[in-house]
This record gives C-alpha cells, sequence and structure tokens, in this order.
C-alpha cells in the first residue's frame, strides 16, 4: 500500500466565477472540454499511487457529487479507503458555525476521519487547481530531504496575487521567505499542494483550532518559519487556477497551444473524467473545426472557431461559433453567431441570435437558459 | 449467452491478434458492444461471453463488465473459456452448440427461466425482452429473431418458413431456392429446460457438427417442439467481412443510414480510454466524419471513421477509410477507403487506396495493426498489407 493519503479541498467559494459557481462548487466547474476542475486533483493522487483520498465540500456540493459518484471513473471505489465524501455536518464539533474560514477550519470540522488515515504520510491539495503535478516525485523529494512539509510551487504563474502564497527557495530547495497574498509577486506561487506526515498534520490541527487560527497560511506557513522545515517542490509545467471568470477564459483558451496540452495531458498521468457514454463527434457536410479542442458526442454542421466545446454540444447548420466555451450539451441552433461567450451546461441559443462578449470580459450565460 | 470464440477468419489481417467481437467499430467501439449494450439496455443484468480464439485482448476489454453496469455482486458478466475437465474431457468449442453444452453448469447455477443466445458480431439495437415477451406469449420452445431480406438474396442466409401464426415449420440452410425471404439473426431464446434436454441430446450424437443452425433447431422441429419466428425490423448488420465491416462503419455517419448512435434512449456502452478532447489545426478539414478524443487532425478527413488517438498532419488526405485506434498519417499522405487497424502508421506523401473502379481487382485496403507503410510508397486497392512497407525517398 502507498504511504500517502489524499485530501482535496473542495469547499471554497468564489464570488469573481459569477453565474459559473452560481449553482455548483468551483471544483465542479467544466475545464479542457470533457473534464471538471476536481478531475486534475483527483488524477493527480491515483497517478501518484494514492488509494485513499477525502474530499472536503461544503456547500453547493450536488454537482460534484453528481460528478465523483462512487469515484469509480478513478479507480477509488473500493473495499478499504478509496474515495470519501466529507461533506460539513458529519462530524459534530464546535466549528459548525456557517462556513469553513479556512484550511484549518475544514480539516478540524473533519478531524476523526483525520485520526482514521491509514498513511502515515497526506498530500493536501486543492480542487480548483488545473495542472498534472508529478506528485510521486515530490513525494519522494519530501522523504529523502528530510523536510517536515513540501510545497509544491511553480516559477510561472498567472494566479491573481492576492490569492496566492508565494514561496521563496534558496539553492537547496529550502524555503526562506513565505509571503501571504502580497500585492506584488515574489518567488514561487504555491500550487496549493502540501506532503506533511499524519502525526505533524494532526499536531498543527489541533494547534490551529486551540489558538482559533481557520487559515493554513497564518497557522502553518507563517507559523512554521524557523520552527518546521520547510521545503519547495518545483514543478514547472502548465498549472491553472481558476479564480475568476475573465481568468476561466483565459486559461481555458490557453488550452489551444500544443504545449500547454502536452504538459497537461501526458501519456503516463492521464486525467480521468467521469465517463458518460458518448459517441464519437459528427462532423457535418458543410463543417467547419478551426484551432478548437472538441469533445465527444457533439454534432457539428456549422462553424467553430478558436473553440472549447464539452461533450454532447450540438451546432447546427449556419451558426458560426469564435472564441466560445460551450459546456456540455449547450445546442447552438441554425445560423446563431457567437463570439467571446461562454455557455453552460444545457444552454440553448435560438436561430439567428447573436451573442458577444469581449476577451477581458466574456458573456457567461447560465445554466438551463434558452436565448 | 454470447458466443464471442469465433476467428472471423474472412476478416484476415484485422483478425489476426484479436478475436472479431474484439475488432473497434464505429468510432468508439468494439463489434461486442452492440450485443452487450443490447443486453442492458433490455434489463439482462447475467451475460456469460463465450471465448476461445484470441481471447487476450477481449477479456481485458471486458473486465468486470463496469462499463456495460455488468459489474454486480449477484450476475454480472462471466468469459466463458474452454476448460479441461474430469478425465481429461473437456475439449476446445467444437461448435456453438458444444460451446453452450461445455457450460451447462454455469447455466445450472443461475438456473434461467430462458436463455438468450446471441452472437458476437453484428450491428444492431434490439429489445431482447420484447422478443421475450413474444416468446413467453406463443409459450415457445425456441423462438428465433428473423428479418426480411431482399428475395434475390435470400439464398446467402438460414431461412425460416413459417405459416401465418409466425411459427416455423421448417428451416433451411442457405437454400438454392428459397421458398420465404426470412432470414434468422442468429439470436434465439430457448426455454431453458429444453434447451438442456436437445444439447444433452445433441452431445450424445456423435455425428452432430454441434451447431444451433445445423443440429439443434432441426431436431427440435423435427420433434415438434414449437419454433417461433420474431420479426424484427430495423438496422442490421453482419460485419463478418472486409466489405461489410467498411460498409457497416459507414452506416455510422448517417443517422439516416438507419443506425442513430446518438439515442439516448438506447446509449451503446463501451470501455474509453482516458483521453482528451480531439483538436483540429487552423487547417483542418473535416466533412460528415466521426472523430474522436485523443485525434489531432491538421489535414482534410472526409467521410470518415477516426477512433480515438489518430493523427492526420497538415496536408494528409483521408477519404472514405476507417483509421482505428493510434493510427498517424503524416504529411502529404493520402489515405483512401482504407481500413487501417490500430496503431498503424502510413508515412509521409504515401498513397494508400484508391477510388472504386468498378473492376473486378478493385477493393477495400487493409492495413494490419502496427503496420508502418514507408513514406512515398504506394499500396494499391484490395491490398492486405500485413507487414512493413519500405518507404522510398522523393
Amino acid at each position: 500500500m502507498n504511504d500517502l493519503h489524499g485530501i482535496i479541498f473542495a469547499y471554497r467559494q468564489n464570488p469573481d466565477l459569477r453565474e459559473l459557481a452560481q449553482r455548483r462548487n468551483t471544483c465542479s466547474i467544466p475545464y479542457g472540454g470533457r473534464y471538471r476542475l476536481v478531475d486534475f486533483a483527483l488524477s493527480n493522487l491515483v497517478n501518484a499511487g494514492v488509494s485513499d483520498v477525502g474530499l472536503i465540500v461544503h456547500t453547493s456540493y450536488q454537482s460534484l457529487l453528481d460528478h465523483v459518484g462512487s469515484g469509480k471513473d478513478w479507480d477509488l471505489s473500493r473495499k478499504h479507503g478509496g474515495l470519501r465524501i466529507l461533506p460539513p455536518f458529519g462530524f459534530s464539533g464546535m466549528h459548525q458555525s456557517g462556513h469553513y474560514r479556512g484550511r484549518m477550519d475544514a480539516l478540524a470540522g473533519v478531524y476523526s476521519y483525520l485520526q482514521n488515515i491509514r498513511q502515515d504520510h497526506v498530500v493536501l491539495t486543492s480542487g480548483d487547481l488545473a495542472a498534472n503535478l508529478p506528485i510521486a516525485e515530490a513525494f519522494e523529494q519530501h522523504l529523502q530531504s528530510g523536510a517536515d512539509i513540501t510545497a509544491l510551487c511553480t516559477p510561472v504563474s498567472q494566479a491573481d496575487p492576492r490569492m496566492t502564497n508565494y514561496f521563496t527557495l534558496d539553492s537547496g530547495g529550502a524555503v526562506t521567505d513565505i509571503l501571504v497574498s502580497p500585492p506584488v509577486p515574489k518567488g514561487d506561487a504555491s500550487l496549493e499542494t502540501y506532503i506533511l506526515s499524519k502525526a505533524l498534520l494532526l499536531n498543527l490541527v489541533d494547534r490551529c483550532a486551540a489558538h482559533d487560527i481557520p487559515s493554513f497560511s497564518q497557522g502553518v506557513l507563517l507559523a512554521a518559519r524557523g520552527r518546521l522545515k520547510l521545503r519547495g517542490y518545483r514543478f514547472d509545467g502548465y498549472a491553472a487556477r481558476i479564480q475568476s471568470v475573465a481568468g476561466y477564459f483565459q486559461r481555458s483558451m490557453e488550452l489551444l497551444d500544443p504545449q500547454v496540452r502536452a504538459s497537461l495531458f501526458r501519456p503516463g498521468r492521464p486525467i480521468k473524467t467521469k465517463d458518460q457514454s458518448n459517441p464519437s463527434t459528427y462532423y457535418g457536410p458543410e463543417a467547419r473545426s478551426a484551432n478548437s479542442l472538441i469533445s465527444d458526442g457533439c454534432i457539428i454542421e456549422g462553424t467553430v472557431v478558436n473553440s472549447i466545446l464539452s461533450r454532447g454540444v450540438r451546432v447546427e447548420k449556419g451558426a458560426r461559433v469564435e472564441n466560445c466555451i460551450l459546456m456540455q450539451r449547450t445546442s447552438i441552433q441554425s445560423d446563431a453567431v457567437l463570439r467571446y461567450a461562454i455557455t453552460d451546461k444545457n444552454v440553448r441559443v435560438c436561430p439567428g441570435r447573436m451573442l458577444m462578449g469581449h476577451g477581458t470580459y466574456p458573456l457567461v450565460i447560465a445554466k438551463n437558459e434558452i436565448v | 449467452m454470447l458466443l464471442a470464440g469465433g476467428q472471423g477468419s474472412r476478416l484476415m489481417a484485422l483478425t489476426r491478434k484479436v478475436a472479431k467481437p474484439a475488432v473497434p467499430f464505429g468510432g468508439k467501439y468494439r463489434i461486442i458492444d452492440f450485443p452487450l449494450s443490447n443486453c442492458v439496455n433490455s434489463g439482462i443484468d447475467t451475460v456469460g461471453v463465450l471465448t476461445q480464439y484470441q481471447p487476450l485482448e477481449l477479456n481485458a476489454y471486458i473486465g468486470n463488465g463496469q462499463p456495460w453496469d455488468l459489474d454486480r455482486s449477484d450476475g454480472g458478466v462471466h468469459i466463458l473459456p474452454p476448460y479441461v475437465q474430469e478425465g481429461d474431457k473437456g475439449t476446445w468449442y467444437k461448435g456453438t452448440a458444444n460451446a453452450i453444452y461445455q457450460n451447462l453448469s454455469f447455466l445450472e447455477q443461475y438456473d434461467p427461466e430462458y436463455v438468450l443466445i446471441l452472437s458476437g458480431d453484428h450491428i444492431y439495437k434490439m429489445d431482447y425482452s420484447e422478443m421475450l415477451l413474444h416468446h413467453r406469449q406463443t409459450k415457445a420452445a425456441c423462438t428465433i429473431s428473423v428479418m426480411e431480406v431482399p428475395m434475390a438474396e435470400a439464398s446467402r442466409f438460414g431461412i425460416m418458413n413459417v405459416d401465418e401464426n409466425d411459427r416455423i415449420y421448417e428451416f433451411e440452410e442457405k437454400p438454392k431456392k428459397p421458398r420465404s425471404n426470412l432470414a434468422s439473426m442468429g439470436i434465439y431464446i430457448f426455454t431453458w429446460s429444453k434447451l438442456r434436454e436437445y444439447l444433452i441430446a445433441d452431445e450424445a450424437d456423435e455425428k452432430s457438427a454441434n451447431d444451433f443452425g445445423k443440429n439443434i433447431i432441426p431436431a427440435m422441429l423435427d420433434a415438434g417442439e414449437t419454433m417461433s419466428a420474431y420479426r424484427f425490423s430495423g438496422y442490421w448488420k453482419d460485419v463478418g467481412t472486409i466489405d461489410s465491416l467498411w460498409d457497416a462503419n459507414m452506416d455510422m455517419l448517417s443517422a439516416d443510414g438507419g443506425f442513430n448512435l446518438y439515442d439516448p434512449d438506447w446509449p451503446i456502452y463501451a470501455r474509453a480510454a482516458a483521453q482528451p478532447p480531439h483538436f483540429t489545426g487552423a487547417n483542418a478539414e473535416i466533412t460528415h466524419s466521426i472523430v474522436t478524443s485523443g485525434c489531432g487532425i491538421y489535414g482534410k478527413v472526409e467521410n470518415s471513421v477516426l477512433f480515438h488517438s489518430v493523427t492526420v498532419e497538415e496536408g494528409a488526405q483521408v477519404r472514405y477509410s476507417i483509421l482505428m485506434p493510434g493510427t498517424v498519417v503524416k504529411a502529404g499522405a493520402v489515405v483512401e477507403y482504407t481500413i487501417v487497424a490500430e496503431r498503424g502508421s502510413i508515412g509521409a506523401g504515401a498513397h494508400v487506396g484508391s477510388a472504386p473502379t468498378g473492376g473486378e481487382d478493385w477493393g477495400i485496403t487493409v492495413v494490419a495493426q502496427e503496420v508502418r507503410v514507408g513514406s512515398g510508397s504506394l499500396v494499391p486497392a484490395k491490398a492486405m498489407v500485413t507487414r512493413n512497407v519500405k518507404g522510398v525517398k522523393i
């Protein structure tokens, strides 16, 4: 058995995601056509040989539960261990008043689950990060370096600095400085993925609870300086954090770059998602598709340019879709024109409609709406 | 009970390493997905898959049956290979009836009321529960699914002669002068007690070929059992030959062809590869084709079926072809009227296959699994390429 346990934080609410996160958790936002954000965290853990995963959720998690199900699509439906969904009211404790204020609050909320972890080490990761992380290698480095906490970080990041932590690493990889949500970034951006021992984790949760410190950045990272050996594991592949609608749009469009896709979709570390038994995508006699990423089960009879289509999307004859993200079962009817639009699940755009946003402010059409 | 042990020798190079039911079909599927999905959609939750020829890939594909919801604690999918029996009595499956006979103890475990026998090489959608209802209403010992075929072609099939109540009174295997156009589809429902009785009797007859069509059905007719024909109309295709496999794949390109893969009420399930969505390059041209996840299309694709992870490079042209998983068509190559099996590679500037000429020597070209066709080489129509073809300097 692999000696690493996975915990995915999937409770964060993000008002900057507007309609996209209105009825769902950030982690279940569709991304890259056929995926949901949480697929990356789940696949990263599974690809590192992690067999037990806890998924901490708080609100609006219906869509997330729907997606992960029993975990069988990630081979996490197991007799022992496997995927455990950890909703907020699973345990009685003192932190049940309202929302989790931070990751330490969330961990305290699932304290008895933490106590029963079978593995000696735990990787904490975030369900809203799209990256193909080599967690097995980071774990290896963690064990060899003798670090108390290993933080995965990246020298290249487009994340919003006000929502990100930064580490300054020395040549040996030790963290020499930590900036928490600074106005100006400096050093490597945190990928919000940390490896530490179970014993240390329980200890930290206890301490933070006793001092009523809900935040991991405050209670662990800043408090660790000088007391714990904190090391960085530098990941230089592609990593996207989804923090706003404009950011979502940009991070999605980056997938049209073959190098980004090569970094995110590696043959040895596949990203798995819920199987929906879709047939292949059909292109009609007058179809045109250029510089686009198209999932299975679509029927394309119109024109699609610079766009990303989820599963089961229809683009009828004469319709034109440019620089758009069309989520599951969107239907663009004949002669409609869309530019810089994000259509959520089951949106229908009736014949001849014209909808246009802009690259910096894409138009979002909420789930199930009919235009 | 799904008969999936046949070699499918008429598919030649395509079944060198896999059994016919495991041959990829329709972009996302293998042939066996169709009968298997029909079972599940009809509410059947216990399926035996009888394997014999090249079973490894088929076994791995079916696995625990999860993609078809057949990973069950009670029932589910069972792979049934021939096995050694007490006193060295076990043999290879000698015929379709013998294959079921050798698994009588499997059937006895479940002791069903009725047994459905299917072949693993047909493309169709059928609700077997309606056929079962027909079987029960007619109180038949055996019900055989039939469909009308053009009279001119009837002599290629097993033909059922029926009375006005669709009760079968005679069965003729490939008759020279057919008296009816009702062809057997190789789908049988038996009342279990009757099936058991006739299988045991058939096995005792040393002269028997142990085949359902040749032996069991005639024996039951001779004995005066109630044999009922269940009429089916709709898309049904035997994909036993290169031509029919190519044809049936082309049928998947339009719902007008009679088969709609996009029907949410009768999904066809498959074990899918974990591949990202397919990418279409800036100069890609794809028309009247199906394309699957993991593909990268930079050239021109017309009237073709592309399975997962196929690459068509810039300037390459693919027409009326079937490219199975992992095929690479290099820049400037032309592939037409061709089936390329898994992980085949067509070199830059090569030309494989040709448009129909109407002549006798024209046919679909086949490139076998993992075969590399070198750059600049010319592969004619009807060729069966089973070894790497050297490239030529262009």
